[in-house]
């Protein structure tokens, strides 16, 4: 059996500017981090069974992976050629479509766990590009590839794009204090509100030429970012990610809705000093930066309207920022 | 005699002053994400290396954490490479002294495992053969080298080189000493601070 896992991440300024029609233009960057919620994937071999079993949400045992619903498992078993004889399992701790990542910290730890399910071990930029290759490539989702490389590298990074295809990784070298400083301003919420990145992603794709410029000031803005974290400027930190936030809600008319612009004024009220969606909005996860003494109003606000409005699956997430990317934690074949 | 200590601490100070400040940060890092996956911290190294090596085990396995012991339910797991004297000599004997860490690591190495490798002209071969097999491995090698770096720099993810002139080995190691007590008391620090943290609210 092998264990993988890989985080979930928070992603701060630069997203959209990850996909094609952008970086073949203009460098492409994204800041993001790694946060203590994780995928696990569980790869057990049965050499005795000549099925192959997927175990998610749903459990889906067939004869060939072809049969296979599971749209990720089903590409990389076909096109790694593994046939039969295994099980994979996955086990998370938060639900899928939040705008953490999830689908790609899913990929990684797939793609980590089948090629050493296969005898070979390979490293985080091979676990990247093999998850991009997965996503976007096999199973073709109009997306991005910063939650691969998120997942995979772990940390706090700005991830470039770039014209080629390449990617550059500068880690940001966050001391604790740092760290937890920006973890006792950030408060997220769960909207309730699941969707997919493709159906965002779909029109905000199509439309990249009609916004070039908005999309270059987004990629620009992660230097401006990265200072503001190096000085603990939280209060500037969250100025970028309003301004960043409005240009995002721009670009395609389902990144935001009145629920969500109703969630979010109600946080800037009660004295966040600015936050965003996460993900690639139309739902998902909503983040605040605040004071840390206004955090029980801003709390309160948006639990009312999320009471109001029938989301009942609207929750806090606490989080932690974490080092750890994508990782065999586990291998007992031998 | 005065000069000579006077020039000895001149010298002290210039190579302080040239740390490899980033190499040390991404080092840091590493030992973070270990600790979060709960994996484990080889370190070796020749002669007083391989002192330097079990005096950073003691510490950071147990002075990280020795102002609130029974808060933390996880702690660092640092192993000196080889455990024992016994083993040294046996691969030593049995296999070749080039053996004396590649053989015992190959017994423990796992893929969420860190390597830290010391050596000062980062050319000594044992140390070299364990750093190849963790590399393999893909596990991330942090290397303390000193002089030119040697090989161990080339190999090492983290390179935390401590610019000497050739044969200068009292500095070099004198530094590595410094760079691993300040790892040391970074984490100690840090775990200090998610208590009070913690007590605060």
């Amino acid at each position: 059996m092998i264990i993988t896992r890989a985080p979930l991440r928070v992603s701060f300024v630069g997203g959209g500017t990850d996909l094609p029609d952008f970086y073949r233009r203009y460098p492409g960057r994204v800041i993001s981090t790694a946060i203590d919620k994780f995928v696990y994937l569980v790869i057990n071999r049965t050499p005795l069974i000549p099925k192959v079993s997927a175990r998610y949400s749903v459990s889906e045992t067939v004869d060939h992976p072809k049969n296979l619903q599971h749209t990720r498992i089903r590409a990389a078993l076909l096109d790694l050629g593994i046939e039969k004889g295994l099980e994979i399992g996955s086990f998370a701790s938060l639900p899928a479509k939040t705008g953490l990542g999830s689908s790609s910290s899913f990929s990684v730890a797939l793609m980590k766990g089948l090629h050493a399910y296969r005898g070979k071990k390979i490293d985080k930029k091979e676990a990247a590009e093999a998850a991009c290759r997965l996503e976007i490539e096999l199973v073709k989702e109009p997306i991005g590839k910063q939650d691969q490389y998120a997942a995979a590298f772990g940390g706090f990074n700005i991830f470039q794009f770039n014209s080629d295809g390449t990617v550059d990784i500068e880690p940001i070298l966050l001391d604790y204090k740092k760290q937890t400083l920006l973890e006792d301003h950030m408060l997220i919420f769960f909207t309730g509100i699941s969707r997919t990145a493709s159906s965002v992603l779909t029109e905000q794709k199509s439309r990249i030429d009609e916004h070039f410029e908005t999309y270059k000031k987004m990629a620009d803005s992660v230097f401006d970012f990265k200072e503001k974290l190096i000085k603990g400027d939280i209060k500037g930190m969250a100025e970028i990610l309003h301004q960043g936030w409005l240009h995002k809600k721009s670009l395609a008319s389902n990144v935001s809705n009145n629920l969500i612009d109703s969630l979010y004024e109600a946080g800037l009220k009660t004295g966040a000093w600015g936050g965003k969606i996460l993900g690639a909005g139309g739902g998902g996860c909503i983040m605040f930066l605040s004071p840390i003494d206004k955090k029980p109003a801003i709390r309160l606000a948006v639990n009312e309207i999320a009471k109001a409005n029938n989301l009942s699956d609207f929750c806090e997430i606490p989080v932690k920022l974490v080092q750890s990317g994508c990782d065999i934690i586990f291998n007992g074949d031998i | 005699m005065e000069d000579f200590i006077k020039d000895f601490s001149i010298k002290v100070e210039a190579v302080l002053k040239k740390l490899p400040i980033k190499e040390i940060a991404k080092a840091l890092n590493i030992l973070k994400a270990v600790y979060e996956r709960d994996g484990r911290i080889y370190i070796f190294g020749n002669g007083g290396s391989l002192a330097l090596a079990t005096h950073w085990v003691s510490d950071f396995n147990k002075t990280v954490f020795s102002h609130h012991l029974d808060k933390h339910s996880r702690r660092f797991q640092a192993i000196r490479v080889p455990t024992t004297e016994e083993e040294l000599t046996a691969w030593a004997n049995d296999v070749g002294y080039d053996m004396v860490f590649a053989g015992p690591l190959k017994n423990y190495l796992q893929d969420s495992d860190v390597v830290i490798a010391i050596s000062d002209s980062g050319n000594s071969p044992n140390v070299i053969k364990a750093v190849e097999l963790a590399k393999s491995y893909h596990v991330p090698v942090i290397g303390l080298s000193g002089s030119d770096g040697g090989k161990l720099n080339q190999l090492a993810d983290v390179k935390i080189l401590v610019p000497t002139e050739k044969d200068e080995y009292e500095l070099a190691e004198s530094i590595h000493n410094i760079i691993l007590h300040l790892m040391t008391k970074y984490f100690k620090d840090y775990f200090d601070h998610l208590v009070e943290r913690q007590n605060k609210v």
